[in-house]
């Protein structure tokens, strides 16, 4: 049972989709420039060294047939260097960079001593189980408050499947006899712009059989007075929601937020 | 031997065992395949049209993407590169052929009815519908249960034998057939790059060898690896990924081999910095082994792991900068010739590009882990993997007139070009724009249509292009203006100093570039006796390369012409194909009811035809074995050549040596899946379910063998024909107890103590399955080598192998080899 009492949500929160959305950008923006530079070099001087049947110049060496094979030193080798070395510079300097926010994203942010929502997703073909902390359980829809950090840990009762959701930049993969974890939070601003209930997309990214295409959910957020109205209601009705083939039952939620539980 | 008949002969094609003929094979044969798997293509853009579109069923969807994706990668990319190395991979370093000519035409058949067997696997109730990737555990029988899935996996299991077999041909000849003077820095680049593919491919493609065969003995034989919770779904995508990252650049070196040289041919301009593009390709080939962990970084792998294969991500995109700026380089300064397979190559390096930026993205982990899945993925490795074919096409134009003596249409290649460029940047790059469309997925967020639509109307212009080609290479072919030898300005390797198309002894005399450059070398040829060898003077040389005394040894046939036609590498193969077209309707037509003991236990035969087609597989396999062995076909290795690094090594030992490190890769995959089950299982919750005693037997049985074959080396080379008897036979009988020990044990564990393949009385299944099933491939290790002995037995007793022992040897490393690994898993199954 968690601690009902929710804690204000840190300042300094940055949600998945935000770092996503800084990371994209600074690679998408030096991307296009590195990309357009080198390929308008290339065209450039494609165009400007065609054979345009005029008479080679003194230093052109034609190859000839059956000579061994051999390379082009000089000037352009050296050149040939200098870009390596800047490409080498800017590719590590981009993955150190977003090594950082790797390291934030997979520590997720700091809650002190908040109760994070620990919820396990279970993916079955065709649909996703969402187990509650107090072992209820629902199907198709994850219903969370805002302002808080949910923690999911992802399995699989039949085939691997890929729970996402691409509006909220999470993604972890389901798959049977493992429990991986990812983790979002939607602040209380977002599920007012979206009039007092958010809702996203979940879709699955793995192909799981023929109805891989149609095995999408959806996670609400609500305020968080709404989300412990609706929380509170679900005490003790924990198993019925379940049929038989579902693992919606306490002991085995007890035992899967042990297992899934990082390290 | 037979003799080879006319190129208008339709016989020839069956029998041919030459280089030439065999890449024209593979050529049209993966034209074939990208046809197909280009209208599988094209139904996935239909049902792409409309979110709601509904052309296809689910699962109808399912084996078309499947389909698709294996069709691609295996039966066209592949192959359509290796119809052009062999057919030039020869010609570029001087040899007559490949250092195995019917092991050649062997991969080509195996090629030919593994594609015959997965077209058949679409109407044994529909094929394989797990993704290109198979994935665990749809991959199983109990998530996809038709036959054609089945028929699939078999497919690409036997595809995967051809491989090998042509990795290995490859690798030795490319190490053992250089023409004299040319170094192994000296070859061409695309001569390179086919080097550096093999060499990949003959360590990737064990493990995909390993990996589809646990997954055939999951399907046919009831094992139960990948259902297993204990790890069964990551073990696959381990064995898949472990091969899967080499994969890719096996699939794009032959293209950029070819980049490379049309780049070079069409500026008239030597490669810059040529040794660092070498040591980059090397490089890479090492590299790609190490990164395969970086397909899951959302499986639950730890931060220190994740880490580490992030890094070694980022350090092979590095050597690909290098690659990219020396082709830019080169073109400078060039007089630069727009031609069609120039555009084709240049056009490859412009996608290239965006593919490489694209997976700098991938290699970052907070992108990857959204990137995971989408489309972002599927346009990115189009670009690398059909972005690199596309300097295959280019090949295609460019050596065109060179197969067929005849130069193709300019103007309709350059048609060809605009239009397949225009499409094929429209079908990808659109995938960049709508990249949150999850793979695979039908009914997708309609916010992202349009981006479809663009795709699926770029997607037909594509596919229409290619139509273009194939109408220009067939008129051409029938009435195209003659090309002479060498149409090209600036070309430099050998294949165009000789005529177009080249005779079929490819060369008029000895090439040689012991000068500097390639000259033909007549060599003085006595009555009887080895050739020795002359300088372009006309000479005796005795300088450099191996003696000439050291060869009389290896060329006992010398007045003999070399062979260039035989039938078996298409019955081996058709064979083979028979055998697993019967296995693949096995575990559903053959049903075992296991009783108190083997009398007791009852089989019921729903289906006659399946379990008959095993038989006569494994008949006609037995039989064109034997008739192979006896054949008397002459491949000579090159006479005087440059063999660095293998010098002293005979070419067949250095082929054996060759498939043995194959072979390791493939136990390697099997003691690694069954110790990381085990791990994941927790170790020590599991007993060795064999007692020790028996084990410990067979483990003295098996070395006290590798002994005798010892022993049988030492008679032959004494000339003791008895000797020789004695030490096989003895061989033999030690075999088949260690067999017979095995077969013993399996029948105690099965009816006493209740363990079979996919049941354990006494602890977890898959513990079983394991155990069953690395003892098997063991055991079918044994009865092959036992096979070949009882063959070497006979030939013995016809008074063969006194004279020259070599097939004694190279069994013998074969066996040793076997019993090597006995030692590593008498420990594992029956110790701990």
């Amino acid at each position: 049972m968690i601690d009902p009492i929710i804690l204000q949500q840190g300042s300094d929160w940055r949600a998945q989709a935000e770092v996503f959305d800084e990371i994209f950008f600074v690679f998408l923006a030096l991307g296009t420039l590195v990309g357009t530079i080198v390929v308008a070099y290339t065209l450039w001087n494609v165009f400007k060294y065609r054979d345009d049947g005029s008479e080679p110049k003194e230093d052109f060496d034609a190859p000839i047939v059956g000579e061994l094979p051999t390379g082009q030193g000089g000037p352009k080798a050296k050149k040939l260097f200098l870009s390596f070395g800047l490409s080498a510079i800017v590719v590590i300097s981009l993955v150190v960079y977003a090594y950082g926010l790797l390291l934030y994203v997979e520590e997720g942010p700091d809650t002190s001593d908040a109760g994070n929502i620990e919820i396990t997703v279970e993916g079955y073909q065709f649909g996703w189980e969402y187990i509650y902390p107090n072992g209820y359980s629902t199907r198709g829809e994850m219903i969370v408050p805002a302002d808080q950090r949910i923690d999911l840990n992802v399995t699989s009762r039949d085939v691997w499947h890929n729970f996402g959701s691409s509006e909220l930049r999470i993604k972890s993969d389901a798959i049977p006899g493992e429990y991986s974890s990812t983790w979002f939070s939607v602040s209380s601003e977002d599920v007012e712009a979206q009039g007092g209930e958010a809702t996203y997309r979940v879709e699955c990214f793995e192909l799981c059989g023929a109805g891989h295409s149609a095995m999408t959910g959806q996670i609400t957020v609500l305020p968080q007075d709404e989300w412990e109205e609706w929380y509170a209601g679900t005490q003790g009705e924990n198993t019925s929601s379940v049929d038989s083939a579902g693992a919606g039952n306490a002991s085995s939620v007890d035992n899967a937020v042990i297992r899934g539980a990082p390290a | 031997m037979s003799e080879l008949p006319p190129t208008t002969s339709v016989k020839r094609w069956l029998v041919t065992t030459n280089h030439k003929d065999i890449g024209i094979l593979y050529t049209i044969t993966a034209l074939f395949f990208l046809l197909f798997g280009g209208v599988l293509a094209l139904l996935i853009r239909v049902q792409l049209w409309d979110p709601m579109n509904q052309i296809l069923s689910g699962l109808a969807y399912n084996e078309a993407v499947t389909a698709h994706g294996l069709i691609m990668v295996f039966w066209f990319l592949s192959p359509f590169a290796f119809g052009f190395a062999n057919y030039f991979v020869p010609l570029q370093i001087g040899a007559d052929d490949l250092a195995f000519p019917r092991l050649n035409a062997l991969s080509y058949w195996m090629y030919l009815f593994s594609g015959v067997l997965l077209s058949i696997s679409f109407f044994q109730g529909g094929t394989l519908s797990a993704g290109w990737t198979i994935y665990a555990p749809l991959n199983i029988p109990a998530y996809t249960p038709s036959i054609g899935s089945t028929g699939a996996i078999l497919a690409l299991a036997m595809f995967t034998i051809g491989v090998t077999a042509s990795s290995v041909n490859f690798l030795v000849s490319i190490h053992h057939s250089r023409a004299e003077g040319m170094g192994i820095m000296d070859m061409p680049m695309f001569t390179w790059t086919i080097l550096a593919t093999v060499w990949m491919m003959l360590f990737a493609f064990a493990a995909l060898l390993a990996a589809g065969l646990i997954l055939a003995s999951d399907r046919v034989l009831g094992s139960v690896y990948f259902s297993a919770t204990e790890g069964g779904s990551l073990l696959w995508g381990h064995l898949f990924w472990f091969f899967g990252h080499p994969e890719v650049y096996i699939v794009f070196f032959p293209a950029l081999g070819a980049m490379l040289e049309l780049f070079q041919t069409f500026s008239g301009r030597r490669l810059v910095g040529r040794k660092w593009v070498i040591i980059a390709i090397c490089l890479v080939s090492v590299q790609s082994f190490l990164v395969w962990m970086h397909h899951m970084f959302l499986t639950t792998i730890n931060l220190e792991i994740k880490t580490l294969m992030m890094a070694t991500t980022i350090g092979i995109s590095l050597p690909f900068d290098l690659i990219v700026f020396s082709l830019i380089y080169t073109l400078i300064k060039g007089r630069i010739q727009f031609t069609t397979p120039f555009l084709f190559a240049f056009g490859a390096l412009l996608l290239f590009i965006l593919g490489g930026i694209t997976g700098v993205f991938l290699g970052a982990i907070v992108l990857d882990y959204e990137f995971r899945g989408t489309y972002w993925v599927v346009a990115h490795f189009h670009y690398v993997m059909f972005g690199g074919a596309t300097a295959l096409i280019g090949a295609a134009y460019y050596w065109f007139p060179k197969i067929t003596g005849k130069m193709y249409d300019e103007l309709l290649g350059k048609i060809h070009f605009v239009l397949f460029f225009i499409g094929f940047n429209a079908v990808y790059f659109s995938m960049f724009l709508g990249w949150e469309t999850p793979r695979r997925v039908f009914e997708y967020n309609p916010e992202l249509q349009i981006y479809h639509q663009f795709g699926t109307i770029g997607a037909f212009v594509l596919g229409f292009s290619f139509f273009i080609m194939f109408y220009n290479f067939a008129k051409s072919y029938v009435s195209g203006e003659p090309a002479g030898d060498n149409p090209w300005d600036y070309s430099r390797t050998a294949e165009w100093a000789i005529s177009s198309p080249p005779p079929l002894q490819n060369w008029p005399n000895r090439p040689s570039y012991a000068s500097g450059k390639l000259e033909f070398v007549k060599d003085y040829v006595p009555d009887r006796g080895p050739a020795v060898k002359t300088d372009a003077n006309g000479n005796g040389a005795t300088d450099g390369g191996d003696t000439h005394s050291e060869h009389i040894k290896e060329y006992p046939y010398w007045d003999k012409h070399p062979s260039h036609a035989s039938i078996w590498p298409l019955t081996l193969s058709f064979a083979v194909g028979v055998l697993f077209l019967g296995l693949t309707g096995f575990r559903d037509n053959v049903v075992f009811e296991v009783g108190e003991s083997l009398a007791s236990t009852s089989v019921t035969i729903s289906n006659p035809v399946y379990p008959i087609l095993i038989v006569v597989g494994l008949v006609g396999l037995v039989w064109t074995g034997v008739k192979w062995s006896l054949e008397d076909f002459y491949a000579p290795p090159t006479e005087f050549a440059e063999r660095w690094p293998f010098e002293g090594v005979e070419k067949v030992k250095l082929g054996m040596w060759f498939f043995i490190a194959s072979d390791v890769i493939v136990f390697g995959a099997f003691l690694s899946a069954a110790i990381f089950v085990r791990y994941n299982a927790g170790w020590m919750t599991w007993e060795p379910l064999a007692e020790p005693l028996p084990g410990l037997i067979n483990t003295f049985v098996l070395l006290t063998s590798s002994f005798t074959v010892i022993l049988a080396l030492v008679a032959a080379r004494r000339k003791s024909r008895q000797g020789l008897l004695a030490s096989l036979g003895a061989t033999i009988v030690l075999g088949f107890t260690f067999l017979g020990i095995k077969l013993w044990e399996w029948n105690k564990e099965i009816f006493e103590r209740g363990v079979t393949i996919s049941a354990n009385a006494h602890g977890d299944p898959i513990q079983a399955s394991i155990y069953y099933v690395t003892t098997g491939l063991h055991g079918i290790h044994v009865v092959i080598g036992l096979v070949i002995a009882i063959f070497l037995f006979v030939r013995a007793y016809q008074g063969h192998y006194l004279e020259d022992e070599r097939p004694i040897e190279y069994f013998g490393l074969y066996w040793h080899f076997v019993d090597i690994v006995w030692v590593f898993i008498f420990p594992l199954f029956y110790l701990f």
